[in-house]
C-alpha cells in the first residue's frame, strides 16, 4: 500500500476519512482478529467512502457486507468478540444506533461486570453524528449522550484527523466495547497525520488553543466552531481557550477543571441536545471542580430541542455556530 | 386434488389461500417447486410469465473487486403483459397515465437538481413505476398506505400533487411538511390516509399493521399497504410487523420491491431463500410473486390482497421482481452493477411494456391519443413546477416550536367510530378487572 511506503514522512496531510481508514488498515495488518462488518462496507466502502480499498486489501472474509439488520449484526459482533475477535461494526448513520441499543446496553456493556469480570467484549462501533448535511430529522442526530449514560461503554468523539487515527487504534486495542462517533461533515477535513503507528490514549483531553479569558469546552463538530469563534473573539481582545475532551468516557475531568480555573469562565459546546445531554455532564464537572474560581455560571450550548429540520434556513438555527458562540462568549466576558 | 390432501385442521387462512390459487381464471397458478408438500406449494403463487434467475458474484480482478452476473436468461425475449382479471380499458389507461406522470416528474426533479434547486439528493423509482402506481391503484378510499422513498408514484395516485413532492425536495415553506422533512417523507392522516415514510427500514410494517388494528378496533377491516425493499426486509421489525398481522388477521398488504440491489449490496448477500415470497410460508400468510415491470400483474395481486384484507381474512406478502434502474440516489452512479443486468431490465421497461400493450396489442390507445396524453402530463408538470419553484423558503423563526401537540394544535378523533367497550363472550359475566397476582416468577 502506498501509505506505508510513505513511512516516516512528517507533516503529511490527509483527510479525516483517510485517517479513519488508515487506522483500520494498520490495525487489520497488525492483528488478524480485527474485522469489519456493516451495510455497504465492502464494495461501496460506505456511502461516505470511508472504507474504500479495505475490501481489496483484506478480502470479503474480513470486510463483511451484512444484510440490513443493525440489531442483528451488532449482536454478531458481541458474539464474535466473545470468541476473541475484535470486530469493528459500522452503523451507517448515528440515527440507527437506536436499533442497536439492546445489544449494546443490555449485553455488550454489562457482560464484563455481570460475569464477575470473567468475560469481555472487545468490540468497536463506528457511527456518525452531526447536522447541517440537509439530511432531515432521521439522518442528522447526534445521539452520543445515549451511550455515555451506560456504565460499561466507552465513547469517543474525535475532532481532527490526527485524533481520529490515534483514538481509533486505541479503541480497537481496548478490551471494552467502545463507540466511536465521526462527524459526517468532517470527513473531508484535512490535517496532519503521521504515517506510522501511534495511539492517542482514551481519557486524555487536548487543548486545541490556549487562552486566558474564557474556556470553550467543545466536542467533535463543535471544536472547529469553537476555534472559529476564538479567532473572532481575539479580534475584540478576548483570549479564548479551546479544550476538546476527545473521549466522553473515560473523561479527563482534571484538564477541563484546570482550564476553567485558569480562565474563570466556561461555555460547553456539543452538538447533541442540551437537555439531559453531554453539556450538562461537562458543566457539572466544571461547576463542581472550579466553583470558587468561576466568575460566571457555566453556559451550555447544544442542538435546539426539536427534531432536526430539513430546510436550510430551519436547520441552520438549530445548532451552535461561530457567530452564536462568539456572541455568547462576548456577553459572558462583559464586552 | 391438492386441496383434498390438506390436513383438515388447516386454518381458514390457508384454505382460502389455496382456493384463490386454484381458481385463477384459466391462468392456472404456476405451481412452484416444493419438496415440502401441497400446503406449501399452494401458499405461494407465482403470476409471472417468465422467471429469470440471476446470481451476482463478487469477483477479484487483480487489485479490484467487482460484481459479475451469472444468468441463463439474459437474452430472453420480453414476455407479454398478463391480462388483468379486474381492470377495464379506462383503468389501464389511467394507471399508465400515473406511471408517465411518475417518471416524468422524476425527470423534472433531476432537472431541478441540475439547476441547483433541490436541497440534498434525489431518489428515483425508475423501472419501478408500474409497481408503485398499480399497487396504490388497488387501494380503496378507506384503505391506508405507507410509502417508501421510491414510491413517489403511489403518492401521486393517492392524490398528492407533483408540486407537493417538488416542494419537499426544494425544502420550501409550501411543502406538506413546511420544509421540516424531506423527499417523499410526508403523508396525510385526515383525507388521503397516508403515513409518511420512516427512514429506518422496516419500521413502517408494524406501524401500518397498527393502523389496521386501530380500524379493526373501531369496527372496520381495511387494507393497509406498505412497501419494502429486498434489503429493508432483512430487518427484524419487518418480521415482527408481519407476524402480528398474521396472528391477528389484520389486512396488511406488504409489497416487497425486490429490485436486486440494496445500495451496493446484491440481493444474494441479503437473504438465503430463492424468492422472498417464500417467507410467507413462515409467517403463515399467502405469498404472491409478480413481475414488477408488468403493472397488470401487480394490480391483480394487490387487488386480491386488498379484498382479502377488507374481508378480515388477513395479510398478504407480495414480492414484485424488478430492477432498480439507477443508483441508490442521484449521487450514486451504480458502477458496481453489472451492465448486462441493466440491459436485460431496460428491455422490460414498465412504461414501454404498457405503452406497447395499450397501443399495439389492445389498440385501446391510438398514437394520436397517446401523444395527447403525454402532452397533458407535461403541461400539468410544467404548471406544478412553477408553483413549486415560486414557493418561498421557510423562515428561521419557524424552526422552534411545534414539537408537542397542545390544546391550540389539533385533536385526533377515532377515525371510523368510537371503539366498543369491552366485549363480553356469551358465558362471561362482567366482573370488573381481574385481580391477579403480579407474575413475580417472570423475569
Ligand atoms: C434500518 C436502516 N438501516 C440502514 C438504512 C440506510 N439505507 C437506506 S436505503 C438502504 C438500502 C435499501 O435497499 P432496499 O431495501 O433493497 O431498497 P431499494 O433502495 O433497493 O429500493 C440503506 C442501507 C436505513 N434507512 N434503515
Ligand atoms: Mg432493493
Amino acid at each position: 500500500m502506498p501509505e506505508s511506503a510513505v513511512g516516516t514522512e512528517k507533516d503529511r496531510e490527509i483527510t479525516f476519512a483517510q485517517a479513519v481508514r488508515e487506522a483500520l488498515a494498520e490495525e487489520m495488518r497488525r492483528d488478524s482478529t480485527v474485522c469489519i462488518m456493516g451495510e455497504d462496507v465492502a464494495e461501496a466502502g460506505t456511502p461516505f467512502k470511508v472504507l474504500s480499498g479495505l475490501l481489496e486489501e483484506f478480502g470479503k472474509d474480513r470486510v463483511i457486507d451484512t444484510p440490513i439488520s443493525e440489531a442483528g449484526f451488532t449482536g454478531l459482533a458481541v458474539g464474535a468478540a466473545m470468541t476473541g475477535m475484535r470486530p469493528v461494526v459500522d452503523i451507517m448513520f448515528g440515527d440507527f444506533i437506536t436499533l442497536t441499543m439492546d445489544q449494546m446496553v443490555n449485553q455488550a456493556a454489562k457482560v464484563h461486570y455481570m460475569s464477575g469480570g470473567k468475560w469481555k467484549v472487545p468490540m468497536v462501533m463506528r457511527t456518525t453524528l452531526g447536522a447541517t448535511r440537509r439530511s432531515a430529522a432521521q439522518h442528522s442526530q447526534s445521539l452520543h449522550a445515549w451511550f455515555c449514560h451506560v456504565p460499561g461503554l466507552k465513547v469517543i468523539l474525535p475532532s481532527t484527523p490526527y485524533d481520529a487515527k490515534g483514538l481509533l487504534k486505541a479503541a480497537i486495542r481496548d478490551d471494552n466495547p467502545v463507540v466511536f462517533f465521526e462527524d459526517k461533515m468532517m470527513y473531508k477535513m484535512k490535517g496532519n497525520v503521521p504515517a506510522g503507528d501511534y495511539t492517542v490514549p482514551l481519557g486524555l483531553a487536548d487543548i486545541k488553543r490556549t487562552g486566558e479569558d474564557i474556556s470553550l469546552i467543545a466536542t467533535s463538530s463543535m471544536v472547529q466552531v469553537a476555534l472559529g469563534a476564538a479567532t473572532m473573539l481575539e479580534e475584540i481582545g478576548i483570549s479564548a481557550e479551546v479544550v476538546d475532551p476527545r473521549t466522553m468516557w473515560p473523561l479527563d475531568e482534571k484538564t477541563l477543571i484546570e482550564s476553567a480555573k485558569k480562565t474563570s469562565r466556561a461555555i460547553i459546546l456539543d452538538e447533541g441536545y442540551e437537555r439531559y445531554g453531554v453539556t450538562a455532564e461537562l458543566a457539572s464537572v466544571i461547576a463542581t471542580g472550579a466553583f470558587y474560581d468561576l466568575d460566571a455560571p457555566v453556559k451550555r450550548m447544544g442542538a435546539m430541542h426539536v427534531p432536526i429540520p430539513f430546510s436550510p434556513p430551519l436547520e441552520d438555527v438549530t445548532v451552535p455556530t461561530e457567530q452564536t458562540v462568539f456572541e455568547a462568549a462576548r456577553k459572558m466576558c462583559g464586552k | 386434488m391438492k386441496m383434498k390432501m390438506m390436513k383438515k385442521k388447516s386454518s381458514p387462512v390457508n384454505e382460502r389461500a389455496a382456493k384463490v390459487s386454484q381458481g385463477d381464471n384459466g391462468n392456472s397458478p404456476l405451481q412452484r417447486e416444493s419438496s415440502n408438500g401441497d400446503y406449501r406449494g399452494n401458499l405461494v403463487r407465482d403470476l409471472r410469465l417468465e422467471k429469470p434467475s440471476f446470481k451476482v458474484l463478487q469477483i477479484r480482478d487483480g487489485e479490484k473487486v467487482r460484481y459479475e452476473v451469472e444468468s441463463a436468461d439474459l437474452e430472453a425475449p420480453v414476455p407479454a403483459i398478463r391480462e388483468s382479471k379486474y381492470l377495464r380499458r379506462e383503468h389501464c389507461i389511467e394507471i399508465y397515465r400515473w406511471m408517465l406522470l411518475n417518471r416524468r416528474m422524476e425527470t423534472a426533479l433531476e432537472n431541478l437538481h441540475k439547476q441547483g434547486k433541490v436541497v440534498g439528493g434525489v431518489y428515483f423509482g425508475l423501472g419501478q413505476e408500474g409497481c408503485s402506481c398499480a399497487s396504490a391503484y388497488a387501494l380503496g378510499k378507506d384503505d391506508w398506505m405507507g410509502p417508501m422513498i421510491r414510491n413517489q408514484g403511489a403518492l401521486l395516485v393517492r392524490g398528492f400533487r407533483a408540486a407537493d413532492i417538488m416542494m419537499q425536495y426544494m425544502a420550501k415553506a409550501g411543502s406538506p411538511t413546511k420544509g421540516r422533512d424531506t423527499t417523499s417523507h410526508f403523508g396525510d392522516l385526515e383525507r388521503r390516509n397516508v403515513v409518511a415514510p420512516i427512514s429506518m427500514l422496516g419500521d413502517l410494517v408494524p406501524v401500518l399493521t397498527g393502523v389496521a388494528l386501530g380500524a379493526r378496533l373501531q369496527g372496520k377491516n381495511i387494507a393497509v399497504m406498505t412497501w419494502i425493499g429486498d434489503g429493508g426486509q432483512s430487518t427484524g421489525v419487518t418480521y415482527e410487523g408481519i407476524n402480528f398481522a398474521s396472528v391477528q388477521k389484520l389486512g396488511l398488504v406488504l409489497v416487497i420491491e425486490s429490485n436486486l440491489w440494496a445500495y451496493s449490496t446484491p440481493s444474494d448477500m441479503q437473504y438465503g431463500v430463492k424468492d422472498l415470497a417464500d417467507r410467507a410460508i413462515g409467517y403463515g400468510i399467502p405469498g404472491v410473486i409478480v413481475d414488477g415491470t408488468d403493472a397488470m400483474q401487480v394490480y391483480d395481486a394487490c387487488h386480491e390482497a386488498c379484498e382479502r384484507a377488507r374481508r378480515g381474512e388477513g395479510a398478504t406478502l407480495i414480492e414484485a421482481k424488478m430492477m432498480r434502474m439507477k443508483g441508490h440516489a442521484i449521487h450514486d452512479g451504480a458502477d458496481y452493477v453489472p451492465k448486462p443486468m441493466f440491459e436485460y431490465w431496460k428491455r422490460r421497461d414498465p412504461i414501454l411494456r404498457m405503452e406497447n400493450y395499450l397501443i399495439k396489442e389492445k389498440k385501446w390507445l391510438s398514437s394520436a391519443d397517446h401523444e395527447k396524453l403525454i402532452a397533458e402530463v407535461e403541461k400539468q408538470l410544467e404548471a406544478e413546477r412553477e408553483i413549486a419553484v415560486n414557493s418561498p423558503m421557510p423562515t428561521p423563526e419557524s424552526a422552534a416550536g411545534g414539537v408537542y401537540c397542545d390544546e391550540s394544535c389539533h385533536q385526533i378523533k377515532p377515525r371510523y367510530a368510537m371503539p366498543k367497550d369491552r366485549m363480553l363472550g356469551q358465558n362471561e359475566k362482567q366482573v370488573g378487572l381481574k385481580q391477579s397476582e403480579a407474575p413475580v416468577h417472570f423475569k
